[in-house]
């Protein structure tokens, strides 16, 4: 571990929007309002404010949603032999079982394995960053990373089924409509994003800023 | 200034050393040395990076800065080619399926209308936004910002466009739609014929071409941006 320097410490500021780096004025100097980037007009918050809060919020909600998402069927289809409900395994199901092995795998990646794995992850790394935690500070950054890499990928079932909706209508003889488990597992995919977009990664890293005001 | 050439090429670390002492000014001084880690707050000297280096932060590994890549008129090509792309993709139809006689031709559109009177408005506006709409932004956004900026003009360019920039690229997954496409043309393949078209290839090279745009950054851009121009156009 390398003994790094805080942008704090140093009375310097980084842009999150713009990466311009300026002096922060003398504290108490900018007591009265919201020190912004002079390039981009952004607020240049030393912590994103009530970052844990909003992301356990976020957190929540997907937690929530992920139940019916997963229970609720997310399309059905109809034909002249009837109608049939499908759920996101269900779906995955039948890729499996008509020949598209490396599809059913990519769609259980991106539907089941990545949510869970979001979720699992952000709450692992809101927990340590709310209890100051000095575990692991590299592999917690890498962590992060990765779940901003991959999180958008958990909207590929949404865009599967939309198509769908769109390419199969028959009349009687075909069709595809959407269902309300699709509303409930889009949720989630847009609550995981949110809340790994409300975490400061700078929260891996709290020691150096104990001799400063926060925020 | 920048006196430590990055060790390698690519991943080069940085050693950090005290910055200059800062001279009081009014305002904010802009300081142009150094580099703080947007990730975890570390101070980092600013080296001289060549083509394809990538400066990572020492602490927390991530990626500070990039080497020079593609030139402003690189940008500019690439979005051209993309706006090209997008408009054809979005025109032609993605499949065409066959059943019993009945053609069925499929676009974006038709999915998300098809959707939306299915009762599920909430999830055609997510797929409409995050398929068409936000792409679209990418594209008109970095054309804005690139063409005075090519052509020379006087005027430095405003900052809120690359701000607004910078969100609708959170939000474009046009990559995850493509994908989407292929799995949707293997799962109706059972029940019906299904013929490719030219929205499809369309959709694949804008995902190459959108790709390639996000992997150059903005920070080209960001230089080109007057250090005072946050002030006056703060919202």
């Amino acid at each position: 571990m390398t003994a790094a320097t805080d942008a704090a410490t140093l009375g310097l500021r980084g842009c999150e929007v713009c990466a311009l780096v300026i002096e922060s004025p003398a504290d108490g100097a900018q007591g009265g309002g919201d020190l912004r980037c002079p390039r981009c007009g952004h607020v240049l918050h030393l912590r994103k404010p009530e970052s844990l809060e909003r992301t356990a919020a976020y957190l929540l909600t997907a937690v929530v949603l992920y139940i019916p998402a997963n229970l609720l069927p997310v399309m059905s289809t109809s034909s002249v032999l009837g109608r049939d409900s499908h759920t996101l395994a269900g779906g995955i199901h039948d890729l499996w079982v008509s020949g598209a092995r490396e599809l059913a795998l990519i769609v259980f990646i991106a539907s089941i394995a990545v949510p869970l794995l979001k979720i699992a992850a952000l709450v692992l790394l809101a927990w340590t960053s709310h209890r100051r935690s000095t575990w692991r500070q590299a592999e917690r950054a890498a962590l992060y990373r990765l779940v901003e890499t991959v999180g958008h990928w958990s909207m590929l079932d949404v865009f599967v089924v939309v198509l769908l909706v769109g390419m199969v209508h028959f009349g009687v003889l075909a069709g595809v409509e959407p269902e309300a488990g699709l509303l409930a597992f889009g949720a989630v995919v847009v609550a995981t994003m949110l809340a790994s977009a409300s975490f400061d990664p700078r929260l891996i890293w709290p020691a150096q800023e104990s001799a400063d005001e926060r925020r | 200034m920048a006196d430590e050439p990055a060790a390698s090429r690519h991943n080069a670390r940085m050693a950090l050393r005290d910055p200059e002492p800062a001279q009081a000014g009014r305002g904010p001084a802009v300081r142009t040395d150094v580099y703080v880690c947007h990730e975890c707050d570390a101070v980092h000297r600013r080296p001289r990076l060549a083509r394809d280096d990538v400066a990572r932060c020492r602490r927390c590994g991530a990626v500070l800065a990039r080497g020079p890549g593609l030139t402003l008129d690189g940008h500019l090509a690439l979005a051209l080619a993309s706006a090209v792309v997008f408009a054809i993709a979005s025109a032609s139809p993605i499949v065409t399926l066959e059943l019993q006689g009945v053609e069925s031709v499929a676009s974006l559109w038709d999915a998300t209308r098809l959707t939306w009177e299915a009762g599920e408005q909430l999830v055609a506006t997510l797929a409409f936004c995050t398929a068409f709409l936000f792409p679209l932004a990418v594209i008109l956004l970095r054309l804005w910002v690139l063409v005075p900026l090519v052509a020379g003009r006087r005027t430095s360019p405003v900052a809120w466009p690359l701000r607004a920039l910078s969100f609708a690229m959170r939000w474009s997954m046009i990559e995850v739609f493509m994908l989407g496409i292929l799995i949707a043309v293997v799962r109706s393949a059972g029940v019906t014929d299904v013929v490719l078209g030219a929205g499809l290839f369309g959709y694949a090279a804008l995902t190459v071409l959108l790709t390639g745009l996000q992997a150059a950054g903005l920070q080209a851009m960001w230089q080109r941006v007057d250090v005072r121009a946050g002030a006056e156009g703060a919202p």
